[in-house]
């Protein structure tokens, strides 16, 4: 009876594991639904008029850096991006699209190819505007719009209680590599944005202050 | 008639405009320097509050912040932001420590020549006793009737950070009201400087953390 029960148990988990292995883990517990939009627009940094200025707070492996994070969306597809410190010295002054980057300026301190990359990752994610979705998820919170992005996959999650999108996650098909939270009044603007790393101890804290 | 006097005013319009900007003679510069040399000698402690401009050309504004700088002698500096976030920088024995909405950190400035160096351009900045020309290109000028002078760092790492700091002193009393940096000439940071109290005591927990 005990031999029994443990080969039960046992099978259940390897089929469990193979389901997992089919589908996301972000997706895992939400079932798959038709379509309802085939792009997804995220606005919270889509106003040309807007200076989107943050107080920024970055850990990265266990140390503390602060600044002023500033993003102002300068042509249709193009953000012009500074961080400065509180004292307002330029850390990185960059333009970004979904497909050009171009440092306009930059410390020594920070002029790190792997430092580079990671920002230029985060901001493009972090600014990007509109979202191909190609699968839509469902669970009684959130509706997850999954959208290919290169080897992953961005997955929004658009809260049916807040009606704002609240989270996106950059995932590989095995796991979660980058997770964007928003907490916001408005769908158009971001009170609070939290940029958390899973492969690297990178965390970004940005909270909204009226310049 | 009319077009002559209006083709007069524009001509001499471009000239008064340049004329608000002018060099300090070498006799105006040797009293000016006098003058805030002992202003700034006299100077044991210094409080003061201060608005911060962030200026970006590609804003719509200036970021504003604003807070209370205290300096105590010999080179004790606590910068204390308060609006729009509580953020303090004491530079003190040695250390830079830093309160970011009550949380604390400290950063040993001993070996970092760079750190030294800005503690030094920041006290010197508030005070005004900055006119070191081995570490400066200095201009003396009088713009729009106030002493300014302009200071271009010749060390190469402060280069990097800073391409020119712009003093603007009181007419009356040669304390600094304005710190202007430039990162370049499209971008800089405008510090102003006010309700000024020279020489005052100032409680030593403004200096702790």
């Amino acid at each position: 009876m005990q031999r029994s029960t443990i080969l039960c148990l046992t099978t259940s988990l390897f089929f469990l594991a193979l389901v997992s292995c089919g589908s996301s883990k972000v997706t895992a517990g939400y079932v798959e639904k038709p379509l309802t939009t085939t792009v997804y627009d995220v606005l919270y940094f889509s106003d040309l008029q807007t200076d989107y200025v943050y107080k920024a707070n970055i850990a990265i492996y266990g140390n503390a850096l602060t600044g002023i994070f500033i993003a102002k969306k300068i042509n249709d597809k193009t953000h012009r991006v500074v961080f400065t410190t509180e004292f307002g010295n330029k850390l990185i002054d960059c333009e970004i699209s979904p497909t050009d980057f171009k440092v306009n300026a930059i410390v020594p301190e920070l002029d790190r190819k792997i430092i580079v990359n990671t920002l230029r990752e985060d901001f493009r994610l972090l600014l990007r505007e509109q979202f191909v979705v190609q699968k839509q998820f469902e669970d009684t919170e959130n509706t997850i719009y999954q959208s290919a992005d290169g080897k992953n996959s961005n997955y929004l999650f658009f809260s049916k209680k807040a009606k704002k999108l609240v989270k996106i996650v950059n995932a590989s098909p095995r796991k979660e590599k980058i997770n964007l939270s928003f907490t916001s009044e408005k769908d158009i603007f971001a009170e609070d944005i939290t940029i958390k790393h899973y492969n690297i101890k990178l965390t970004i804290v940005l909270h909204y202050f009226k310049p | 008639m009319k077009i002559r006097i209006v083709l007069l005013f524009l001509a001499i319009f471009p000239l008064s405009a340049l004329a608000q900007e002018q060099k300090m003679t070498a006799a105006e510069m040797a009293s000016f320097k006098k003058s805030v040399n002992e202003v700034s000698q006299k100077i044991k402690s210094l409080s003061t509050d201060f608005v911060q401009y962030k200026h970006m050309d590609f804003l719509a504004k200036d970021i504003e912040t604003s807070g209370k700088m205290n300096f105590k002698e010999p080179n004790v500096l606590a910068w204390q932001y308060k609006k729009p976030y509580s953020y303090s920088i004491i530079f003190k024995n040695g250390k830079i420590l830093i309160n970011d909405e009550g949380k604390k950190s400290a950063v040993d400035m001993g070996n970092s020549k760079i750190f030294a160096k800005i503690n030094k351009l920041i006290v010197g900045s508030v005070s005004g006793n900055l006119f070191d020309d081995k570490e400066f290109d200095i201009t003396y000028l009088k713009v729009k009737g106030q002493n300014v002078t302009r200071l271009n760092p010749k060390d190469a790492a402060l280069k990097k950070y800073i391409k020119q700091i712009e003093l603007t002193f009181d007419k009356e009393d040669f304390t600094v009201v304005q710190v202007r940096l430039l990162e370049s000439s499209e971008d800089y940071t405008r510090i102003v400087l006010k309700n000024k109290t020279i020489n005052a005591k100032i409680d030593d927990s403004v200096f702790n953390h």
